[in-house]
């Protein structure tokens, strides 16, 4: 395959008073793998989306090979070979694996019964990426990461010669997350171009041979990996300067268990939890670990007293606070901090006083003339530094980082004693995310007991006291701090995994 | 329209008004009736006169009833069209409780009446709200269906048992009693009901805002996990709603037959639960709104009867003008919206 | 079993599809429609504006596959006005689908009025002398018109196309999920569009068979919400061309054993049997919500114009 050379000159895009990419000049060769590496926000995604043509900028063009390109959609990019895998999949879950390659590939038949000529052609390469994948299978029932490989199939059904992966690594297992690397690397040895959006620095290191580092919509440093060093990467990333990553907190003095789940089970329609027994201590951070789809939703909420139990209990300071067989009145003992905040944990609708309000809204009197406590909101507001802290905003103004902070400060208030968070930093920018931290760990510092639900390893390991992981509804082990490293916590995660693929 | 400052909602009911006139004006135009003046004509026919005037309340207090039936459940995001059915069950119940207490006499059967009515009511929504609680099943469908067995079932009454032989042929029950009838006002056809309706559109409206009701309504609406993790159980609240709307329009139900009808029989209703079903979408589910709106649709469809009579249009036309009046309800918001972003 | 008993049942079996054909039509143009993730509420005033149009066009030419056609279109135009309030301009599909409700009841009270207790022909029954030798089947087939077959092969193709062609995938990737269909290249206005038109032409189509061909006259408001009922029994069907039929010959059942009942002076009240119909629709689309649950079908589409925000 002949090699070619892709360039994004100057490339400038602006949302409302933003930069996102502030002219940015990239090149993207045949046969290797550039790794965009940064913060999240620093402007990455924004950038390759403009590549494939999701996207178009205020100003600057793309060449390949010298030529200047117009790409007025994906569907211009789709056709000058380049292809993007997004970290929301396209997919359509109700629909089998052969339908979902069969709507993306342009060369589908109109009559798709069995037996039809080209109806198994555009299963050709997924057999090659997962060869024990059934096609009649629904999407619905797949794993993350057999979904991204029929992604992957999808772009390069396309004859993709180009393809950039969105943060690809952020939803597998350790054991998928190796088998990506060696696709990666099996297509750059086949001469593609491949383009890895990512801010980990394991990604970089197991397949990149050029780094691109952006902060604030900025390019900061190109070249090849090698010429690089950890450190210097982690500096451009989040700026030389800028406060060190928040301290993790010290070990609680005395491990006398205050928060203690007992054989707990609980169950929805496509998630199940059994036989989850922890306990956690008085200032002590427990995290758990695990790919999202093992039960964390469930458990989380069955230990915020949301999600009815089929067995077991929780008990804070000895008082169960779960569902069981009723659901427990608020009473600010227990603070519940969900993932995806503007969909899970404030009404959108409403503005910023009734959210920060809410939790009381059962003790409140009947009657609710004039505004009370206007003041008193405005003030909480700004001590959560909720920006802008005006109490009649509507919610779903707010920014992720912003959002995040109005539930802290709702959920934090009365000193809770069992405070259980869900990815509380997801999605949020290097500052937003201090200030997250930095609340969790005055409230550990105050006595208060947290579990943690988290994706990323690193973190975990480096603030969590205890590490749990959580696989299949069921507690896989429990590791204390100066124990865990990635490799044992990734093999507890992985069991499964590889009983899976052998 | 929600997130719209005050005056851009307001002006887009203006915008709303003036273009269901200019379609209205259309419609007429299509079926050969001289649009402006017919349209004047109309609006003599609603307020010009004294008994005009009156015939319009005499329309707005059902209707009324059945918009504050459909708002409530509002209130919640649900959509309730059960307002026709919930008022056929409300004057069934409400004529068994006449017929019932015929023997007695007293100051007592006037409430045991209207009680009768709201009972009935609040049964068929009851129903429907039991059924979105417990099992999801969508509120829409059930009230829709439920209205076509409510009308039903009255007419299997007034053809049945409850028929009186004194009608010679005729379906109907024996007539209600003085003592089990709303006064009437002014020595028109306008009756207490219209008083009881604007009382209750204002009670309704102070709860919705300035209650904890109201806002516990108001997070559940907006987001039912979030209120649940508050402490608010959904399936309770919807299970209220649902009966306190049927109840509404159950009240509607026993005040037309009792009063208007003066007896229970088939045709009691004009397809004032649709009606109201568009004044509570028109008053952008505002009790208070409710109340005006109610007022010139009441002004619509009575004029639309005169308008048969004088001017042999039929009074379906009405209908059509109140379906036109909704569909451009539904699309100035859009328009505008388009007009927008074309600008910029 | 006897040639007698045969020819009873096969009474009975010409009864339901007949009276089930309507609904077979105007079932099948709205599951097509919420395939496509649109609720068109107003399908009970497209078939009705077919049921007075069509037979208006029967009665006026003589001619009952015109009276069909012409209904097909009326019911067509009415959904250009759900299409246009809730694909164009965004409305919520309730309100629009019952402002167009509201529309065609007008309209058809409006110019129906000179039609009321007119008669057309039937359209041919299936029947005739090449079945003289077969008593059964002659009963079956001289009280079935052409329609009911039509019906019945519609919807079979209907599963066909949805299920095992390139546009059907199009139009369920629409409506299970609309950023996949864009992403994919596809119109997702376009289709819509064309799922609630031939919706419309179906149900326009159902109410001409109505008037036309099943009571052969035309009565005010004559569908008597048997549109809404499809609307429940999409839900019963699960989304599924091939499941409508069963669902609706349920139904349909249902309803000719009532007309059966009336016509026999059964104890019970005719209304109280009328009523049975609904009764009927309403229990199995409860039933449908109490066993199936998830992997009901529902398209993903439309979840979110059914559902409640955060549940």
């Amino acid at each position: 395959m002949s090699g070619r050379m892709i360039q994004l000159r100057g490339i400038t895009r602006r949302f409302g008073s933003l930069v996102a990419n502030d002219d940015v000049s990239i090149a993207i060769a045949s046969g290797s793998c550039l790794a965009l590496l940064g913060e999240n926000g620093a402007g990455k995604s924004t950038l390759m989306k403009v590549l494939y043509g999701a996207i178009q900028p205020d100003s600057g063009d793309i060449l390949i090979d010298g030529q200047p390109q117009q790409f007025r959609g994906p569907a211009d990019a789709m056709a000058a070979g380049i292809g993007m895998v997004f970290q929301q999949f396209s997919l359509v879950p109700a629909l089998t694996v052969r339908e979902n390659l069969l709507l993306a590939s342009p060369r589908a038949p109109w009559l798709q019964v069995p037996g039809a000529p080209g109806l198994d052609t555009v299963l050709e390469v997924l057999s090659r990426l997962a060869p024990d994948l059934d096609p009649r299978s629904r999407v619905a029932d797949l794993a993350v990461g057999e979904r991204q490989l029929i992604e992957l199939a999808k772009v390069l059904n396309l004859d993709a010669r180009t393809i950039i992966l969105d943060e690809p690594t952020s939803v597998l297992t350790p054991a998928e997350t190796q088998r990506l690397y060696g696709l990666i690397n099996e297509m750059v040895a086949d001469g593609k171009a491949v383009v890895m959006i990512t801010h980990k620095l394991a990604d970089v290191a197991a397949c990149a041979d050029q780094t691109a580092i952006m902060r604030r919509g900025k390019l900061i440093h190109a070249g090849p990996t090698q010429d690089m060093s950890r450190q210097q990467m982690v500096d451009s990333m989040i700026g030389a300067g800028s406060p060190a990553s928040a301290s993790p907190p010290p070990l609680p003095e005395r491990n006398v268990p205050r928060v203690i789940v007992r054989e707990l089970g609980a169950r929805t329609e496509t998630q199940q939890i059994q036989g989850i027994s922890l306990e956690v201590a008085s200032g002590e951070l427990l995290g758990i670990a695990g790919v999202v789809g093992n039960g964390q939703t469930v458990l989380a909420e069955a230990l915020a007293g949301l999600h009815p139990l089929t067995a077991g209990d929780v008990t804070v300071d000895g008082i169960s606070v779960a569902w069981r067989p009723t659901p427990p009145v608020p009473d600010g003992r227990v603070a519940y901090v969900p993932e995806q905040p503007m969909l899970n944990a404030v009404v959108p609708t409403l503005d910023l006083a009734a959210n920060l309000q809410m939790r009381d809204i059962r003790r409140r009197p009947f009657w609710q003339f004039g505004r009370h406590g206007q003041d008193d909101v405005a003030a909480r507001l700004k001590a959560a530094d909720v920006r802008p802290p005006e109490p009649s905003r509507l919610t779903a103004t707010l920014s992720g980082g912003n959002l995040q902070k109005l539930v802290l400060g709702r959920e934090l208030a009365g000193e809770p004693s069992l405070i259980v968070a869900c990815y509380p930093t997801m999605g949020l920018d290097v500052a937003a995310t201090r200030t997250v931290y930095r609340q969790l760990f005055a409230h550990l510092a105050r006595g208060a007991s947290i579990i943690w639900f988290s994706e990323e390893l690193d973190d975990l390991l480096e603030y969590a006291h205890r590490i749990a992981v959580l696989r299949e509804g069921r507690i896989a082990g429990i590791r204390h701090r100066d124990q865990a490293d990635r490799a044992g916590i990734g093999d507890l995660m992985l069991m499964h995994d590889m009983a899976r693929s052998a | 329209m929600p997130n719209l400052a005050k005056h851009e909602r307001l002006a887009g009911a203006a915008l709303s008004a003036l273009a269901f006139a200019i379609v209205a004006l259309g419609f007429f135009a299509v079926i050969g009736e001289p649009p402006l003046a017919t349209l004047l004509s109309m609006v003599e026919y609603a307020v010009g006169d004294r008994y005009s005037l009156s015939e319009t309340l005499v329309k707005m207090t059902p209707i009324l009833f059945c918009a504050l039936a459909a708002i409530v459940p509002a209130r919640l995001g649900l959509i309730s069209v059960g307002a026709e059915g919930q008022f056929h069950i409300g004057a069934l119940i409400g004529t068994g409780m006449m017929l019932w207490t015929q023997p007695f006499d007293g100051w007592l059967l006037l409430p045991l009446v209207l009680f009768g009515g709201a009972l009935g009511g609040a049964l068929f929504g009851w129903l429907p709200g039991i059924l979105r609680a417990r099992l999801s099943v969508n509120e829409t469908i059930t009230t829709l269906l439920l209205n076509y067995v409510a009308v039903l079932m009255v007419s299997a009454a007034v053809y049945g048992p409850w028929k009186d032989p004194g009608n010679l042929g005729w379906p109907a029950t024996i007539a209600f009693p003085d003592a089990a009838v709303l006064p009437q006002l002014f020595g028109t056809r306008v009756h207490a009901g219209l008083l009881i309706g604007l009382l209750l559109a204002l009670c309704l409206h102070v709860l919705f805002r300035f209650s904890r009701w109201g806002q516990s309504l108001d997070i559940l609406k907006g987001n039912v996990r979030v209120g649940r993790m508050m402490g608010l159980d959904y399936r309770h609240h919807v299970v209220i709603v649902m009966a306190l709307g049927g109840a509404l329009a159950g009240l509607a139900g026993i005040g037309e037959t009792s009063v208007i009808q003066g007896r229970l029989q088939p045709g009691i209703s004009v397809g004032y639960g649709l009606t109201g079903f568009l004044v509570a979408w028109l008053a952008g589910h505002n009790a208070l709104l409710a109340v005006p709106v109610s007022f010139l649709i009441g002004g619509l469809i009575a004029a639309g009867d005169t308008l048969q009579l004088f001017n042999k249009i039929p009074a379906s036309s009405a209908t059509v003008l109140q379906g036109l009046m909704f569909a451009t309800a539904l699309a100035v918001p859009g328009l505008i919206a388009l007009w927008r972003s074309r600008r910029g | 079993m006897d040639e007698a008993t045969l020819i009873l049942i096969a009474g009975w079996v010409a009864a339901i599809l007949r009276s089930a054909t309507p609904l077979l039509f105007v079932t099948l143009g709205e599951t097509l429609s919420q395939r496509v993730g649109i609720i068109n509420l107003g399908i009970e005033g497209e078939m009705l504006a077919g049921a007075c149009f069509g037979f208006a066009a029967a009665a006026t030419t003589g001619d009952p596959l015109l009276g069909l056609i012409a209904g097909g279109a009326a019911g067509v135009v009415l959904s250009m006005i759900h299409a246009g309030l809730c694909i164009g301009l965004g409305a919520n599909q309730f309100g629009s689908g019952l402002a167009v409700w509201m529309i065609g009841l007008g309209i058809t009270s409006f110019y129906g009025r000179a039609f009321v207790g007119g008669q057309v022909d039937a359209s041919g029954s299936l029947g005739g002398s090449w079945v003289s030798d077969s008593p059964v089947l002659g009963q079956l087939l001289d009280n079935l018109s052409w329609t009911a077959l039509a019906a019945v092969l519609l919807v079979l193709l209907a599963g066909f196309l949805l299920y095992r062609t390139r546009t059907g995938l199009a139009w369920r990737t629409v409506g299970e999920a609309p950023e996949a269909a864009r992403a994919a290249g596809l119109s997702v206005p376009r289709i819509q569009v064309s799922g609630v038109l031939l919706g419309g032409f179906l149900a326009g189509i159902g109410g001409a068979v109505l008037s036309v061909d099943y009571t052969q006259t035309w009565a005010q408001e004559m569908t008597k919400g048997r549109g809404l009922v499809a609307v429940g029994l999409v839900i019963v069907a699960r989304w599924n061309p091939y499941l409508v039929l069963p669902t609706v010959l349920v139904f349909g059942g249902a309803e000719a054993a009532v007309t059966r009942l009336q016509a026999g002076g059964f104890a019970l009240s005719s209304h109280v049997l009328a009523s049975l119909p609904y009764v009927i629709a309403l229990l199995v689309v409860i039933g449908a919500y109490a066993w199936g649950r998830r992997g009901s079908g529902m398209p993903e589409g439309l979840k979110g114009v059914f559902a409640i925000r955060g549940s």
